[in-house]
């Protein structure tokens, strides 16, 4: 099978994916209790079953599931992914109010997470049980164990309130794209660029280290070529393989957006947007960012696949 | 030990050693869970709550213990996620089950806010008669304490009433409420001359301006904020930085009036009345208001101008109109059909001179909108019609019957009965014409509609999920006209025409840990909702000002009544006798809330009781801590309903 026609039946797919997806999101959401009304109306002495029911019928949410999911599935291919109902703002606005804020910081973070990751996973390989793998190896663990949360919020204590470089508040009033911005993005970067190192480290590491053991690596020394240029030119591109399949595999963590992150410093992101969606059961917005992130991470995983043919033309696509 | 497939999986067992309880072994008792051969306590009981409130679940685990201590109970305590929860004490079979809920809620001014949620017949299924209260007597008492031409025009008799009803409840001992919540803002020393209001929602409002108090608050970077701050001092001018908890969902008030959304609009709205911290009315953008008429009527009196619109099974009427009244012998949710009063109807009953009350408002000349409008009596009607089918309307529309215009500079504006709470009832926020008559929701600037009303600031910008910022509006009414313009204000003449600070931004910031980060980095100066431990750490710092104020909101647990022995009024006297209030606020939270000595609040004390001192020193009694006479009456309870 072409390559061309490898992707033209991935993005064909896509389509019975995200059905299936909305189908099962539409379901839980409907599962939980509450619904937009509850939030809206929370404890109110003054609301009779009859006044609830009034709203419920004005905003459509009180016809059968399987009637709101044909309503609302009939409007989205239409390409209306409707409204919050808490405040009447489009989901197609907030998405795209919202997307530009978490790409930069997903983007921030992931570059973050690779520049540290994969120079640090071929020092540990090539320092192989010494003194520098064990110390990667506690790095990694600890960047997979510290909590976001946790690490944002020592990150702020010393960034911000101990040494002050760095405002609590991420200036709002500035554009993403001013340059200024960057400084910014140091601090919930490298937090949401720690997790995702320590785990491309490993398997960088992993990588590199299997490579290292194979006869090739033994001929090229046998040959006499430096070692700089075996680990770097011979044995780090067979080592990408895993190593590429995981960082596109986390392109898609750049859309899904960190929520944890995002509430701690106060980043007006996709993922604060979902857990508030969440919270206030908007099912709309909660549909319509899930789907959003299905297609980026069905793409991300597409993108990985085709990453593979490039990186080793052995790979078919049968 | 029942158990409901529902129920989270988080049960804390609360089995202690008991101490030997009057002789052998157990007997179940009807409905009080007690089918757990190893227990020898005569009470086995569930006390229920919502998972996500930390300081509920502690508080109920301190009753809990409380009441283990005795010897005379066995508890368990179940937790909820919170839409699972209100979805199972809500329901009215819920009162069968013999379970304890706790809860919180927030009451007003109006002190029937504090007993009829939880105790009037017509609030079980609903918010919040959890347990099937139906005491008739007490029914009519809290009616009879709001509604009616006696309490209507006599103030004191309302008065009267309501302590009647204070004891009636503290007899009878249906709920217990356990504490007030206190609400709490930390502000940097830049800001002067701050002062609390009772309610989030008008936080911001209230402290920068308030004529009604005296109330003022500044901009000083120079000079360090005291408690007593002095009107001598005042700088104007300046920014004052915020924090706010949440998004600003929305500018429109009657489609989005969640607590941030109205900390917003307040800026910006006015109404024909305002209220001081105590729930004084004072006549605002009506320069006076008197009451023309009351009639002796009740709903039924416009069973003559009623149409008929079809109910479904929920109870969801088939019409576009706003329903003003229902009729109070239908129920939508069991009939097909439903006699209603809508605008038109309500228009023609008053016509015919059939309604509850008439106020007439004389409206202020000369108040401008922020669009340059003149307010008229028209504003006035036409935000009353923009009320209707909103999503604040049910209870708007509990009281308002119509609002008429007299002339270009009086209103009218009809209650639907004889009601003691109308005068703060009937008030609404008033529009421009230019916005009154939009869809509702469309008042947003994320729309390009910048919200327009007479009050002292306008919108500046407003970017979602970020900030909202604020300019004084140059042409506020009371800079125009001067403070001394309002016939009730005797304040002192150094006191500003109009609001000092020049600009205010508030910054959106949802992690309570974050805006506490940022107040101590000075990037705000003023913000709240900060956990109790913080504010302990604020307040020991010189650097800052806590300031706290008893709100409305309360926290309670109900006894299932409907279940033996809960029927028996000595068993929750003494569980009432065995909640340890003042542990409660000291150990769970920090002191920042105050014991439910009676069941009213601070801020309902002006309409809700003659004396409230004389009332608490009678009340006290039956809300104080008292074990010893807690098991006097278990162990009356056990005799006679043979628990041994």
């Amino acid at each position: 099978m072409s390559l061309r026609r490898f992707i033209l039946k991935r993005v064909l797919s896509i389509i019975p994916i995200l059905f299936g997806v909305s189908v099962i999101t539409f379901a839980l959401v409907h599962l939980t209790p509450g619904d937009p009304i509850d939030q809206m109306i929370g404890l109110n002495p003054d609301m009779t079953r009859a006044d609830e029911a009034q709203l419920r019928a004005r905003y459509g949410l009180d016809g059968p599931v399987w009637q709101q999911y044909m309503t609302w599935i009939g409007n989205v291919i239409t390409g209306d992914l409707g409204q919050v109902y808490s405040s009447g703002r489009d989901v197609s606005w907030i998405i795209q109010a919202r997307l530009p804020e978490t790409v930069a910081l997903g983007l921030f973070g992931w570059a973050f997470g690779l520049l540290i990751a994969i120079p640090t996973g071929i020092y540990a390989a090539v320092k192989k049980d010494q003194f520098a793998d064990t110390a990667s190896r506690f790095l990694a663990l600890s960047g997979i164990s510290i909590p976001n949360f946790w690490l944002g919020l020592m990150l702020i204590l010393i960034g911000s309130l101990w040494i002050g470089l760095w405002p609590v508040l991420p200036p709002s009033r500035q554009p993403l794209y001013h340059p200024e911005m960057l400084w910014y993005l140091i601090l919930p970067g490298i937090t949401i660029g720690t997790a995702s190192a320590a785990s491309i480290m490993r398997v960088m590491r992993t990588s590199m280290a299997e490579e290292m053991n194979k006869e090739y690596v033994m001929a090229a020394r046998a040959k006499g070529l430096p070692e700089r240029t075996v680990v770097l030119k011979h044995v780090l591109r067979n080592s990408l393989i895993s190593v590429v399949t995981l960082a596109a595999t986390l392109t898609a963590s750049i859309v899904a957006g960190s929520v944890v992150v995002e509430f701690v410093f106060n980043w007006p992101g996709l993922g604060r947007e979902f857990i508030n969606a969440i919270n206030q059961r908007e099912i709309n917005l909660i549909m319509g960012i899930t789907l959003f992130t299905g297609v980026f991470i069905i793409l991300a995983n597409l993108l990985a696949d085709i990453l593979y043919a490039v990186l080793d033309p052995r790979i078919r696509y049968d | 030990m029942v158990q409901d497939p529902k129920q989270s999986d988080q049960a804390i067992n609360r089995r202690t050693l008991l101490q030997g309880v009057g002789g052998a072994g157990v007997v179940a008792v009807a409905g009080c869970l007690g089918d757990d051969d190893d227990s020898d306590a005569p009470f086995q009981l569930q006390l229920e709550v919502n998972a996500d409130n930390s300081d509920r679940v502690q508080m109920v685990e301190l009753i809990a213990a409380s009441l283990e201590d005795t010897g005379y109970f066995e508890t368990e305590i179940e937790t909820y996620e919170w839409n699972t929860y209100t979805g199972r004490v809500l329901d009215t079979e819920y009162a069968q089950n013999g379970y304890i809920p706790c809860i919180g809620l927030s009451g007003t001014f109006n002190p029937e806010s504090f007993c009829n949620a939880l105790h009037h017949s017509d609030n079980h299924g609903q918010c919040c008669n959890l347990v099937g209260v139906d005491d008739a007597e007490l029914d009519d008492m809290m009616d009879d304490a709001r509604y009616g031409m006696e309490v209507s025009e006599d103030p004191d008799l309302r008065r009267e009433r309501y302590d009647d009803v204070w004891h009636h409840l503290a007899e009878n001992r249906y709920s217990s409420i356990t504490h007030f919540d206190l609400q709490t803002a930390v502000t940097s020393t830049d800001v002067h001359g701050f002062d609390m209001w009772p309610f989030a929602e008008g936080m911001f409002s209230y402290a920068l301006y308030s004529p009604q108090e005296e109330q003022v608050a500044w901009i000083d970077r120079d000079n360090e904020a005291s408690e007593d701050a002095d009107l001598s001092d005042i700088e104007e001018g300046g920014t004052l930085h915020g924090a706010i908890a949440a998004n600003v969902d929305g500018f429109d008030y009657p489609y989005t009036s969640d607590t941030t959304s109205s900390m917003s609009q307040f800026f910006i709205y006015e109404a024909l009345t305002a209220s001081d911290s105590e729930g004084n009315v004072y006549p605002w953008l009506a320069e006076s208001y008197d009451i023309l008429d009351t009639q002796d009527i009740d709903r039924l009196a416009y069973e003559d101008y009623m149409i008929t619109v079809d109910a479904d099974e929920e109870g969801a009427l088939d019409t576009e109109e706003q329903i003003i009244v229902q009729h109070p012998e239908d129920d939508p949710i069991g009939d097909d059909e439903v006699r209603v009063l809508t605008p038109e109807e309500a228009s023609d009953a008053v016509d015919d001179g059939v309604f509850g009350m008439q106020f007439r408002y004389e409206l202020r000349e000369g108040v401008e909108f922020h669009n340059g409008e003149e307010l008229t009596a028209e504003h006035v009607v036409a935000s009353y019609e923009r009320y209707e089918n909103s999503d604040i309307s049910a209870q708007t529309f509990d009281s308002v019957l119509h609002a008429r215009e007299v002339d270009e500079y009086t209103v009218d504006v009809y209650a639907q009965v004889p009601d003691a709470e109308a005068e703060r009832e009937l008030p609404i926020y008033i529009y421009s014409l230019e916005q009154a008559d939009m869809e509702g929701g469309a008042v947003d600037p994320r729309e390009g509609v910048t919200p327009v009303g007479t009050g002292p600031y306008e919108l500046d910008d407003f970017s979602d999920e970020e900030y909202v910022e604020y300019t004084k509006f140059d042409d506020y009414w009371v800079e125009q006209q001067g403070v001394d313009s309002i016939d009730w204000f005797d304040g002192s003449s150094e006191f500003p025409d109009g609001p000092v600070v020049e600009r205010v931004e508030l910054e959106i910031v949802p992690d309570d840990a974050t805006r506490s980060g940022a107040l101590q980095n000075n990037e705000v100066d003023i913000t709240y909702g900060l956990a109790t431990s913080t504010l302990d750490d604020f307040e020991a710092s010189d650097d800052y000002i806590v300031h706290g104020v008893e709100t409305g909101g309360y926290e309670y647990i109900q006894y299932p009544l409907h279940v033996e022995p809960w029927d028996d009024e000595r068993l929750r006297e003494a569980v009432n006798h065995l909640i340890p209030r003042q542990q409660i606020v000291d150990n769970v939270l920090n002191g920042w809330a105050r014991p439910a000595w009676t069941d009213l609040p601070e801020l309902a004390h002006g309409t809700g009781t003659v004396d409230h001192d004389a009332l608490e020193d009678e009340i006290r009694p039956y809300n104080e801590y008292d074990q010893e006479r807690a098991e006097e009456l278990l162990e009356e309870v056990v005799e006679d309903h043979d628990l041994n």
